[in-house]
C-alpha cells in the first residue's frame, strides 16, 4: 500500500526585540552565564511580568504578513511544566486567545499551507549538562518568541522545506527575527502521520522536537516517513510519542510516548493584564508592511526584467535587496547590476550568512556609479568585473580605479609623449625622485593633468614614468 | 469522591512529589472540600465566571504597554546569590542521562 505524508510545523522565532518579553534586560546573544538576569526572569518570588509593547507589534507583524485575523482581545496563559530551564516551573504563552489566527503562507506552486495561530511567549534558559549536573543559563530565558503552528497541510519533505524557507525569508524581510536557525533563533517541531493514500481521516502522529536545519527536516522526515510505512504495511499500529533526531545516526528515536505525555494544566496567568489593542494599530501595522518576497520575485523578474534564476539569487537575502535596489535608484540597470552583484561580488562570499549581511567595502552610490559606466558602454564589461574586483578588495571610490582615459580611450603613445614632456620639464622633480625622494613625482602627475585636463590615467601615467627613469 | 485517588497521584507526579496510597488517599478527602469551596465561591458570583480574569479590572491598553529599552540586569553574583551555582551558572541534579 502507498502511505501519504501528513505534516505540520510548529516553528519558534525569537523575536529581535532590545529587551526580553516581560523585563527590560537585553535580549542579546551570549554573554557570560546569567548576566541578562534580574529577578522577573529568573523567577523570583514576587517579581511581576510587564509585557513589552513591541513583541506585540513583531507579533502581529508577522501575523498580518502571514494574512492571519490579529485578536484584538487577547490575554497570556500559563503553561506549566517542572523543567530547570524554567525558573518559575511555568512558561508565560497563549492558550485559548492567541495573537493571531487563521493565515497561510503560499509556496511557489500556489499551494497555501494554513496557519492555525501564532502566539506570543517567554524562551526557556539554556542547560548544560556536565558530570553529574546541570548547569543553567537563564540569558536566553524571557526572550520573546512567536510560535507558529501550521495545519497539517504539508505533504513531503521538499514541502516543508520550502514553507521553513518562506517563513524564514518572510520574518527578515519584516525585520521581526534574524532567523538563524544555527544560533537557534528560529527551531521547528515537525508533527508526521501516514495515512492510506487517498484517505480521509489522520493517523497517530509523532512529533520530532527541535530541529535546528533545514536539511535536518527533510532528513528526519524521510526517516520517520520509512519508519511507519514500515510499522503499518507489517500490520503494525504507530505509536503516538515524541521524538528526537539524532543529526549523526540520522535516525529518530522516542523522547517520551503517549504515556508520559505532558499535561500542562494551562490556566489564564494572573499577573498580566488582558490586552485591547485598537483597530487603527492593526491598520496601521499593514499598511507599514513591506513588499514581501514572493512579490518582489515577481517585481524583479517581471518589472525588471531579471531572469528567474537571477532574481531568486537576489530575492533570497534581504541586504542584498536593499543594496541593489539602491542602485537602481541612483539610475543604473537592473539587469547589469543584478549580474555584477551575482556574479563577481557573490564569488567574494563563500556562505549564506555573507550573503545575508552583504557587507562591502563601498557603498551602493560608488556601486552605481561603476554600473552607470558600463551602462552607457563607456567602459567594457573586462573593465567593469577588474574594477568590481579592485573594490571589492580595497574599497574606494570608482575614480580611483578608472580614469577618464580609460573611459575616453586616450592612446598609449600619447600618454607616453606626455610623459617625456613631464620629464624634460621637471628636471629637480625627477633627480629628487632618483635620489630617494618617492613624493617628488607628483609634480610630473601634476604636469600630466594640467596638460589633459584631468583626462589622463595616472595609474597608466605612473608605469610609464618609472619605466622610462 | 471528585477527585479520583489516581487523578491525586498523577497531579503528585506533575509536581515531583511522592505520595504512597494512603496518602494519596487523604489528599483525595482533601481536595474534594477544596473544590467544593471553590465551587461554592464560583455560585456567588454574579454572571459568567470564566471572565473571572476581568473581575479585578485588569486591562491593559496597547499604548501602555512597556517600551522597549534596556535597562540593566542584576550583577551574575547577585543573580546566583542565594543558589548553588559554579561559574556563573545555576547548578542542579543532572535532569539527563
Ligand atoms: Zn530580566
Amino acid at each position: 500500500m502507498k502511505y501519504e505524508l501528513v505534516s505540520g510545523l510548529e516553528t519558534h522565532v525569537e523575536l529581535a526585540t532590545a529587551t526580553k518579553i516581560f523585563c527590560s534586560c537585553t535580549t542579546a546573544f551570549g554573554g557570560a552565564p546569567n548576566t541578562h538576569c534580574c529577578p522577573v526572569c529568573t523567577g523570583q518570588p514576587g517579581a511581576l511580568p510587564v509585557l513589552n509593547k513591541r513583541v506585540v507589534e513583531f507579533a502581529i507583524r508577522a501575523g498580518l504578513a502571514l494574512h492571519c485575523k490579529i485578536n484584538t482581545v487577547t490575554h497570556l496563559d500559563r503553561k506549566n511544566y517542572c523543567y530547570p530551564d524554567l525558573p518559575k516551573a511555568y512558561q508565560i504563552s497563549q492558550f485559548d486567545k492567541p495573537l493571531c489566527e487563521h493565515g497561510y503562507v503560499e509556496l511557489e506552486s500556489g499551494k497555501k499551507i494554513g496557519i492555525t495561530r501564532i502566539h506570543i511567549e517567554e524562551d526557556a534558559g539554556k542547560l548544560v549538562h556536565d558530570r553529574g549536573f546541570t548547569f543553567v543559563d537563564y540569558n536566553r530565558g524571557g526572550v520573546p518568541l512567536i510560535e507558529i503552528v501550521s495545519e497539517p497541510d504539508i505533504s513531503s519533505p521538499e514541502e516543508a522545506r520550502e514553507y521553513v524557507e518562506k517563513l524564514q525569508l518572510i520574518m527578515r524581510y519584516l525585520a521581526v527575527s534574524d532567523c538563524k536557525m544555527q544560533e537557534g533563533s528560529m527551531r521547528c517541531d515537525v508533527n508526521i502521520s501516514l495515512r492510506p493514500e487517498g484517505a480521509d481521516y489522520l493517523g497517530a502522529r509523532t512529533e520530532i522536537k527541535n530541529m535546528n536545519s533545514m536539511s535536518f527536516i527533510e532528513k528526519a522526515m524521510e526517516y520517520e516517513y520509512s519508519r511507519q510505512a514500515e510499522i503499518l504495511s507489517s500490520g503494525g499500529k504507530v505509536e503516538q510519542a515524541t521524538m528526537r533526531y539524532d543529526e549523526h545516526t540520522g535516525e529518530t528515536y522516542v523522547m517520551r510516548t503517549k504515556e508520559d505525555a505532558q499535561d500542562y494544566r494551562y490556566f489564564p496567568e494572573p499577573d498580566l493584564p488582558t490586552i485591547i489593542i485598537p483597530e487603527e494599530e492593526v491598520q496601521k501595522a499593514q499598511a507599514s508592511l513591506p513588499e514581501l518576497p514572493l512579490e518582489k520575485l515577481k517585481r524583479y523578474r517581471d518589472m525588471l526584467q531579471l531572469s528567474d534564476h537571477t532574481a531568486r539569487q537576489l530575492y533570497k537575502y534581504k541586504a542584498v535587496c536593499d543594496f541593489f535596489e539602491s542602485c537602481i535608484n541612483s539610475g543604473a540597470s537592473a539587469r547589469n547590476s543584478a549580474n555584477l552583484i551575482t556574479g563577481a561580488i557573490y564569488s567574494r562570499f563563500a556562505t549564506e550568512e555573507q550573503k545575508e549581511k552583504f557587507s562591502l567595502p563601498f557603498d551602493a552610490a560608488q556601486f552605481a556609479e561603476l554600473v552607470k559606466l558600463l551602462d552607457s558602454g563607456k567602459i567594457n564589461p573586462t573593465l567593469a568585473q577588474m574594477t568590481l574586483s579592485k573594490m571589492l578588495t580595497n574599497g574606494g571610490k570608482v575614480s580611483d580605479y578608472i580614469s577618464t582615459e580609460d573611459v575616453k580611450g586616450v592612446d598609449e603613445g600619447e600618454l607616453e609623449k606626455l610623459c617625456r614632456e613631464a620629464i624634460a620639464a621637471n628636471p629637480q622633480a625627477v633627480a629628487d625622485f632618483k635620489a630617494g625622494k618617492e613624493k617628488a613625482i607628483s609634480a610630473l602627475y601634476g604636469y600630466i593633468k594640467r596638460a589633459t585636463q584631468g583626462k589622463a590615467d595616472i595609474r597608466a601615467a605612473d608605469a610609464i614614468i618609472k619605466r622610462l627613469l | 469522591m471528585s477527585i479520583s485517588v489516581d487523578e491525586i497521584k498523577w497531579l503528585a507526579k506533575l509536581s515531583k512529589l511522592d505520595f504512597d496510597d494512603e496518602r494519596a488517599a487523604a489528599f483525595s478527602g482533601d481536595f474534594d472540600e477544596i473544590v467544593e469551596f471553590a465551587d461554592r465561591i464560583n455560585s456567588q458570583i454574579a454572571g459568567d465566571t470564566t471572565k473571572i480574569r476581568e473581575v479585578g479590572g485588569s486591562e491593559i491598553a496597547f499604548a501602555d504597554l512597556r517600551k522597549d529599552e534596556v535597562k540593566e540586569s542584576l550583577p551574575v553574583e547577585k543573580v546566583t546569590s542565594n543558589v548553588v551555582s559554579e561559574g556563573g551558572y545555576f547548578t542542579v541534579r543532572r535532569v539527563v542521562k
